[in-house]
């Protein structure tokens, strides 16, 4: 021995020597295994001494069973550096088995088969279900230690004598399926069912790196397909036990090449850029979307991107109601009037104020506006000079409103002073009728609360939603009912057009306003009794009062019936109040819009909408301050002036 | 309708069932009589497959359970060289390589193989409730004890149709290794009762894979004439 032990490596050898020693190692009261081990972690770890001199202690390489019938197992030669060999080495084992009382380490039967450093059990040796421990000795020492059964130590052989066999060529000649053969490793007792393999199967081309690998397999032969046809390729097959986890070794590789069918074979595939296609495809899609989108045109951006039309009344910017600029809402509102016949022709509850020369009966006046005046008041509709597309005008009977008004229209071009005594008449007519109908409050409310929901907004800066139904508008209209029967605006129902002006202003005629007023009134009272009846109102106007009065009895005022959806020409006086649309309103309701003042005979007109109807400028307020109130029918040219400057 | 053609039909159609279902390996099987027929046409190749597939899952659970087990609680804490060569079933004159199993008659070795599966019964019911009953019972542990215990009793009853066929005058062999470790399942001390446990799904996974191993034995040997 060359090496002098230091005293401390002594010591721990002692000690690990003594535990070993006096624990009852065969016994089990100790495992064997980790005495084994904790020797030989000592000697490694404790004793740099011994390793350096010693630099390798043997140690298990590797335990394996190829066909659970025999098993080996090896280890490293002890690598001594100037140093005498420590002494044979020698491998005990021994079963654990209750059957045998003693632990008895037994030497190892076969040193020679298995190769050098090895151990050999053969079958007889060999016991499936039972563990074994083998210790590895050098010179009585114990080095290794290990424990474990011969199943998890099975490896079977790779399979042997691998062949394949050409299945079939594709139409083009360039891909080819073949099928591998191979045998089951000679030891393996497959045919007694002591073993059951399953296969692995890799393949490659011959200038690649990567193997391909297909599922296991049961069989011992699998097909392959798809293989190109100009070139080589490398198969290998491995086999394990079905129920372990550990594969054998690969088997030798067998070299395939398949046979070249077709001389004008592509050199390389041709492979269709699909993932290119898709990407440019997408790429270009998306260009042109975004040139559209953010190019100035807007006919192919509303090809592609059709606004999606925000509910919003038509013409009227939501901004405008925000902000409370009612003046530009109504007469956007009246503009929209123009247009209410068409709208709203197929609405019931859009009552239209119908002036219908063309009715026989309305025939027997010479004119409109005398039937209008006259006393003899059949279709009261046809006097009513505006076809109120609208069922939400605001109540003629406001009291605001109608000051207003008729301030209003003092201001407008020409027969103004005509009109406003006209009106206070036709109002002084309405409270006539008011206080005949006395007897039916609710029915006063009618005439304004017809017109109200459109332009009430004004006064009450409340939005009146456009359709409102008949009997909710009236109801509101109750709300806002005019305390002031008085101020009943007297709007000239209609006039007659004298000229027109080139800046397209129309110039009216002045209407015969008191006959109007008159007519109103008895054409409530006309409506009063009608209402009583059933309601149905020949006249397409009626005032609050009717309506609010039928409410009760005929909750669907349904005036409408007689209404004729189109503007007749006649109505072409008409005020951004009459135009503005609520649906629901019975009857259109042209109630003077809360002035005191006279309507004019004539307004200009701001804006030409249709061959049916012409918004009418309003007259400036006269009352600063004062927001437009919509009257019942239109307003004033004052009332428009101020409205639109 | 051909009333003699019946029970052909029946026997196709049972064969039919039992072949379909044998595709799936991995999947337990429906019971093999369907009916609770007395004596069924199904071949005895049929029920041989049928075993075998029985066998190779619940070996494959016990495996997968004993791995889990280990790695969860016992790994690298020398339980295995506690555990070694206790099993209750280690009195049972079990071959331990492939020559004793080879000399082993045939009809020993089929008792031999009902009287293991019939003394696991009673440990695997208590591995059941044991489990269960942990405070924190692992969900894969137990699920996977759930379906060895069912499968095991399939596999019996598998096995006690094959008897019937190939040796009908058996008498039925009660005797079987009784097993008494549910005290030691029990303990209150948390190193014997890993123990006890370890030791229990050692012992499940070996004499799992001496029934798959037996039976496939036998199904070479009498199906196929020892030429699988």
């Amino acid at each position: 021995m060359n090496w002098r032990p230091t005293g401390m490596d002594l010591w721990q050898l002692l000690l690990t020597l003594a535990l070993a020693g006096s624990s009852d190692a065969f016994s089990g009261s100790e495992p064997t295994a980790a005495i084994l081990s904790r020797a030989s972690w000592s000697l490694q770890s404790v004793n740099p001494g011994l390793k350096t001199n010693s630099s390798k202690e043997p140690k298990f390489t590797k335990c394996r069973s190829p066909e659970r019938e025999t098993f080996s197992c090896h280890w490293t030669d002890a690598v001594h550096h100037g140093l005498k060999s420590l002494g044979p080495i020698q491998l005990f084992y021994t079963r654990r088995n209750i059957q045998e009382q003693t632990q008895e380490w037994k030497e190892c039967p076969d040193y020679v088969s298995a190769g050098e450093n090895s151990c050999y059990f053969n079958s007889s040796f060999t016991s499936v279900w039972i563990p074994y421990c083998i210790k590895l000795t050098s010179n009585g020492d114990t080095v290794d230690g290990k424990c474990f059964s011969v199943d998890e130590i099975v490896q079977p052989d790779p399979p042997i004598a691998l062949n394949w066999t050409l299945l079939n060529v594709s139409l083009t000649g360039i891909h080819a399926d073949i099928q591998v053969r191979w045998e089951a490793p000679p030891n393996a007792d497959i045919q007694k069912g002591w073993m059951v393999l399953e296969y692995e199967l890799q393949y490659k081309e011959v200038n690649e790196t990567k193997w391909k690998m297909m599922d296991p397999i049961l069989s011992t032969s699998v097909p392959v397909y798809s293989l190109k046809v100009d070139k080589e390729y490398e198969v290998r097959v491995r086999s394990k036990r079905r129920n372990s986890r550990n594969y054998g070794e690969f088997s030798e590789v067998l070299y395939v090449t398949l046979p070249q069918m077709n001389q004008f074979t592509c050199e390389e595939d041709f492979y269709f850029p699909w993932l290119l296609i898709i990407i440019f495809g997408i790429f270009g899609l998306t260009v042109m979307l975004f040139v559209f989108l953010f190019s100035k045109q807007q006919r192919i951006k509303m090809l592609i991107l059709p606004p999606v039309p925000v509910p919003k009344i038509k013409g009227i910017d939501p901004d405008l109601l925000k902000e409370g600029k009612l003046e530009e809402v109504n007469t956007i509102l009246a503009i929209h009037d123009s247009y209410k016949p068409e709208f709203h022709s197929d609405d019931s509850w859009v009552e239209f104020i119908e002036l219908d020369i063309d009715e026989p009966d309305e025939k027997n006046e010479g004119s409109d506006t005398d039937r209008l005046l006259s006393s003899d008041h059949q279709k009261s509709h046809s006097n009513l000079g505006v076809k109120d597309g609208d069922s939400g005008r605001t109540s003629c009977y406001e009291p605001d409103i109608l000051e207003t008004d008729f301030n209003a229209n003092n201001i407008h071009e020409g027969t103004s002073e005509v009109a406003q005594p006209q009106r206070l008449k036709g109002e002084a007519d309405l409270l006539c009728l008011d206080q005949k109908n006395q007897n039916k409050p609710p029915y006063h409310d009618a005439c304004p609360a017809t017109q109200q929901p459109s332009v009430i907004q004004a006064e009450k800066n409340k939005p009146q939603p456009l359709p409102t139904d008949g009997a909710e508008s009236t109801h509101q209209a109750a709300h806002i009912q005019l305390s002031n029967p008085s101020s009943l605006a007297n709007i000239d129902f209609y006039a007659q057009v004298s000229d027109i002006t080139p800046a397209g202003s129309v110039v009216l005629s002045p209407g015969q306003k008191n006959k109007a007023g008159m007519s109103q009134c008895d054409m409530h009272l006309e409506m009063v009794s009608l209402c009583q009846e059933d309601f149905i109102m020949d006249n397409a106007y009626f005032c609050e009062a009717d309506a609010k009065k039928c409410i009760p009895v005929a909750p669907h005022i349904k005036v409408e019936s007689h209404i004729e959806p189109s503007f007749n020409q006649e109505d072409i006086y008409i005020t951004t109040e009459s135009l503005t649309t609520t649906a629901g309103r019975p009857g259109t309701t042209e109630h003077i819009p809360g002035s005191e003042m006279p309507v004019p005979d004539y307004t200009s007109i701001h804006i030409v909408q249709s061959p049916q109807g012409l918004i009418l400028n309003a007259t400036a307020l006269p009352l600063p301050g004062k927001e437009f109130l919509s009257s019942c029918g239109y307003v004033s040219t004052d009332q428009l002036n101020k409205i639109m400057p | 309708m051909n009333i003699k053609g019946s029970p052909w039909k029946a026997g196709s159609l049972l064969l039919l069932l039992v072949s379909n279902l044998l595709l799936c390996q991995n999947v337990a099987p429906l019971p093999i009589c369907p009916g609770g027929a007395v004596r069924c046409q199904v071949t005895l190749r049929d029920l041989f497959d049928r075993a075998v597939v029985l066998s190779h899952y619940i070996h494959n659970l016990s495996s997968e359970m004993f791995s889990e087990f280990d790695k969860q609680y016992t790994h690298g804490r020398g339980f295995i060289t506690r555990a070694i060569n206790s099993c209750h079933t280690s009195s049972l004159p079990t071959p331990e390589d492939k020559e004793q199993a080879q000399q082993m008659n045939q009809k020993d070795f089929l008792s031999l193989i009902v009287s293991i599966l019939r003394s696991w019964n009673e440990p695997l019911y208590h591995l059941v409730t044991e489990v269960r009953g942990m405070e924190e019972a692992p969900e894969a542990i137990l699920s996977k004890a759930v379906e060895i215990e069912e499968q095991t009793k399939r596999l019996l009853e598998g096995m006690e149709l094959i008897v019937s066929q190939v040796h009908p005058e058996t008498k039925e062999n009660e005797i079987y290794p009784v097993w008494t470790g549910l005290p030691s399942l029990q303990m209150a001390d948390e190193e014997s009762r890993l123990s006890a446990y370890y030791n229990l799904l050692h012992c499940l996974r070996r004499d799992s894979h001496k029934i798959d191993n037996y039976l496939k034995l036998l199904k070479c040997r009498i199906i196929h004439n020892n030429n699988c």
